[in-house]
């Protein structure tokens, strides 16, 4: 038994031997299929317990966005129950335990100003305008964008926009984050900040990503979507050195997997 | 066409054009859903208030026959003149329509809009509809308390004031990336100063950014186009459709016909 | 605001397409008057597409909710290619919506597309006030005139229209007080239709101002 092999066990029993948390996410035979497009998702299991970091990898299309959009209530699952903090997602209701960081920044910021944008869901949650002033302070602080308040997002860069949009969901205080392509067109230094920021966030996230290597480095855990069913759904590091699995579903291992020669005392002559 | 007589024939040419096109005839019926609803709302009243010769009464309500009859004929109208616009263009795809209205004389900013309009039409009504989920998700819902009747909430109606101006502002500045993908790849340049204006570009290409690049190369246009009276640009959009004589034929035809009607109406 | 196939009769139609002809005739003189018509193509092709998804929005007016025309606004941005754009878009709807029709899409662009010209006379008529009033001021009074007029007319002609030529069998005093009942009841959607303009525009003159200078 390698050392690795050793801590993946360990792990394992470790996560077996903890105690029944309340669940943060509880899918149940999920299906759903558009009109035009049927098996979008099929059979989807899903436990997520609180606190928990899970990465959901897979080829374009697989349905990644489809799932998303299926948690927060905005799509209506053809057959199946999905419920957040053992309260099933209706249709139609505000939800703000739970905020959706979407890819493109651009879908999320309309406001004239950044600090108006972070304003937004405390007014619908119909706060008092000192509570709003504060989650909006505490928000643009958290993702360090205090600078940017008065500036309008139209002329922010990649990196600033995403960070303001994270800002504006964080401002309704949610307690599960889902993440579409959180690293999505961000330069490294961007990227940096991001995992810093997710990796400093006490909250239960689900990241949608094509970024193994950032999958590699937040999350302990790991869903494998193809052809809309969950194909793998455990621990991290097992499916990112898994080449042969990883090619299987159009992914690629991590570079820290496979070039670890990149570390010069490593590189072959 | 105010004789009624001529109804049932109009309605015969209709269904056996109908029936030639082998369009699906749920095809036609869902596309007929909506504007035929609304057609009801505006001509749904007159058999009740046009005319003066009573065929059917029941107490208040009495049922006029000039107004059925004027009700046959609006109905008829539209049913013949939508009918006729979805086989013409129901059987031919959108490009060789613009094609054949191209031949036709349609002016090329006008193809050219159509072409892109049509292009970006989808994209941005996607942009809209997420960024009204990304709304949502974040709490807004339109309808929301309000101080009275006829008062929309002020905040809501700044909030949809900025979703509106957002979207107007995404399109716009996705348009300018798509006109600068366009001009660099020759959009804009008469067909004769190709060579030209490319040589001038490439040179300038490695020193400059593409904004200045634009201006130049616009410089440079206005310079040689001088030289003739007629500006025009080269419809770089429809490059690679070749003209289409029977689609070309068909919307003459039809436009001829039409023609012919209005003529008709106005002399008999 | 789109009148349907088959309630104009074919006289009304043909006026309505030879106005829209002449009227897109004018419009494309002046844009080919610009150093480079190619230039606002693309910006007028996306922003057509926008305006018309844009008109999609629901406002809120309890008990109901309304659809905004926006073709004052389109004025104000589009200047000259607002008649164009409205040609584009009216045609759009037709063919895959079933709003307005083929025969009618002369009319209904003129219905919309004149006053969308006019609107945009009104809103360049700030740089005249400019010097007088302050300008944010002068930008927000003249969107929302450029709003409500824009409407207005629109409806003024609509009614005139739909009225005059179907055979409802009044006689015509009856007929122009019905417009004008008809058009006074629209006059809170002038007035939302202008305020929404107002908010707009500034939003874009405070984020986008280039969107708002097109001067011929």
């Amino acid at each position: 038994m390698t050392l690795t092999e050793q801590r993946f066990e360990r792990d394992r029993i470790a996560l077996a031997s903890e105690p029944e948390s309340q669940l943060a996410i509880a899918v149940n035979s999920l299906n759903f299929s558009y009109p035009d497009c049927p098996h979008v998702l099929q059979n989807i299991d899903l436990q997520v317990k609180v606190g928990e970091r899970i990465g959901v990898v897979g080829a374009n299309g697989c349905g990644k966005t489809t799932l998303f959009m299926l948690l927060c209530g905005i799509l209506r699952p053809t057959m199946g129950v999905v419920s957040v903090l053992g309260r099933p997602v209706l249709p139609e209701e505000f939800r703000p335990d739970m905020g959706l960081v979407f890819q493109n920044p651009d879908d999320q910021l309309f406001s004239a100003s950044v600090w108006d944008d972070v304003a937004f869901a405390p007014c619908n949650m119909g706060l008092s305008p000192d509570e709003i002033e504060q989650r909006v302070t505490a928000a643009l602080a958290l993702t360090e964008v205090q600078a940017l308040a008065a500036r309008p997002p139209h002329h922010l860069s990649g990196g600033e926009k995403k960070r303001v949009a994270i800002a504006g969901v964080l401002a309704m205080r949610p307690q599960i984050l889902l993440l579409d392509e959180p690293s999505a067109q961000l330069d490294p230094r961007s990227r940096r900040q991001l995992i810093r920021l997710l990796d400093s966030l006490p909250l239960t996230q689900l990241i949608a990503t094509h970024d193994l290597d950032l999958a590699l480095e937040l999350c302990d855990r790991t869903i494998v979507l193809n052809q809309g069913q969950i194909v793998y759904d455990g621990q991290t590091e097992r499916i990112m050195s898994n080449a042969e699995l990883l090619e299987q579903y159009a992914l690629e291992s991590p570079l820290s997997y496979s070039r670890p020669y990149c570390q010069l005392d490593h590189a072959p002559n | 066409m105010n004789d009624v007589q001529l109804l049932p024939f109009m309605l015969l040419t209709v269904a056996m054009l109908y029936a030639a096109s082998r369009l699906p005839v749920a095809y036609l019926l869902s596309r007929l859903r909506y504007p035929g609803f609304f057609l009801l709302g505006i001509v749904g009243l007159l058999p009740f208030l046009s005319g003066k010769t009573v065929i059917w009464q029941w107490g208040m309500l009495s049922v006029r026959q000039e107004g059925c009859l004027a009700t046959a004929l609006i109905a008829t109208r539209f049913f013949s003149i939508f009918t006729l616009g979805l086989i013409l263009l129901g059987t031919m795809p959108f490009m060789t329509t613009v094609r054949s209205l191209r031949s036709l004389g349609l002016p090329i900013i006008l193809a050219d809009m159509t072409l892109l309009t049509y292009r970006y039409l989808y994209d941005i009504s996607g942009n809209l509809s997420t960024m009204q989920i990304g709304m949502q998700l974040r709490g807004f819902r339109s309808q929301k308390q309000s101080v009275a009747w006829l008062i929309p909430n002020w905040l809501d109606l700044k909030r949809l004031a900025s979703l509106a101006g957002t979207l107007l502002i995404r399109s716009y500045e996705q348009s300018e990336r798509v006109y600068k993908a366009m001009r660099l790849r020759g959009y804009g340049w008469d067909e004769g100063q190709w060579g030209v204006g490319k040589a001038g570009g490439d040179r300038e290409m490695g020193r400059q950014g593409d904004a200045e690049i634009m201006q130049n190369a616009k410089c440079k246009m206005q310079n040689f186009s001088t030289s003739s009276t007629r500006r025009s640009f080269s419809p770089h959009l429809l490059i690679s459709l070749s003209p289409h004589p029977r689609s070309t034929l068909a919307l003459t035809l039809t436009l001829l016909i039409a023609a012919g009607f209005v003529i008709a109406d106005i002399l008999l | 605001m789109h009148i349907p196939d088959g309630i104009l009769p074919a006289q009304v139609c043909a006026t309505g397409y030879a106005l829209t002809g002449l009227a897109t005739w004018y419009s494309l003189r002046q844009i080919n008057r610009t150093p480079d018509p190619s230039q606002g193509v693309p910006k007028a092709a996306l922003l057509t597409a926008a305006f018309f998804i844009a008109s999609s929005i629901h406002i809120p007016i309890p008990p109901a909710s309304v659809h905004l025309v926006l073709n004052g606004l389109l004025g104000c941005v589009l200047g000259y290619y607002a008649f164009p754009a409205i040609v584009i878009g009216l045609f759009f709807q037709a063919v895959m919506f079933g709003h307005g029709g083929l025969s009618t899409l002369g009319v209904n662009a003129a219905m919309m597309g004149i006053p969308a010209l006019l609107a945009y006379h009104i809103f360049q008529g700030r740089y005249g006030l400019a010097s007088r009033l302050q300008p944010k001021v002068a930008i927000a009074g003249f969107a929302f005139l450029a709003g409500a007029i824009g409407l207005g007319i629109a409806v003024l002609i609509f009614f005139g229209l739909v009225l005059t030529t179907i055979p409802f069998g009044f006689d015509a005093a009856t007929e122009r007080t019905a417009v004008l009942v008809l058009v006074l009841t629209h006059i809170p959607l002038m007035v939302i239709e202008g305020i929404f303009t107002t908010l707009l525009v500034l939003f874009l003159e405070r984020v986008k101002p280039e969107l708002l200078q097109n001067e011929w």
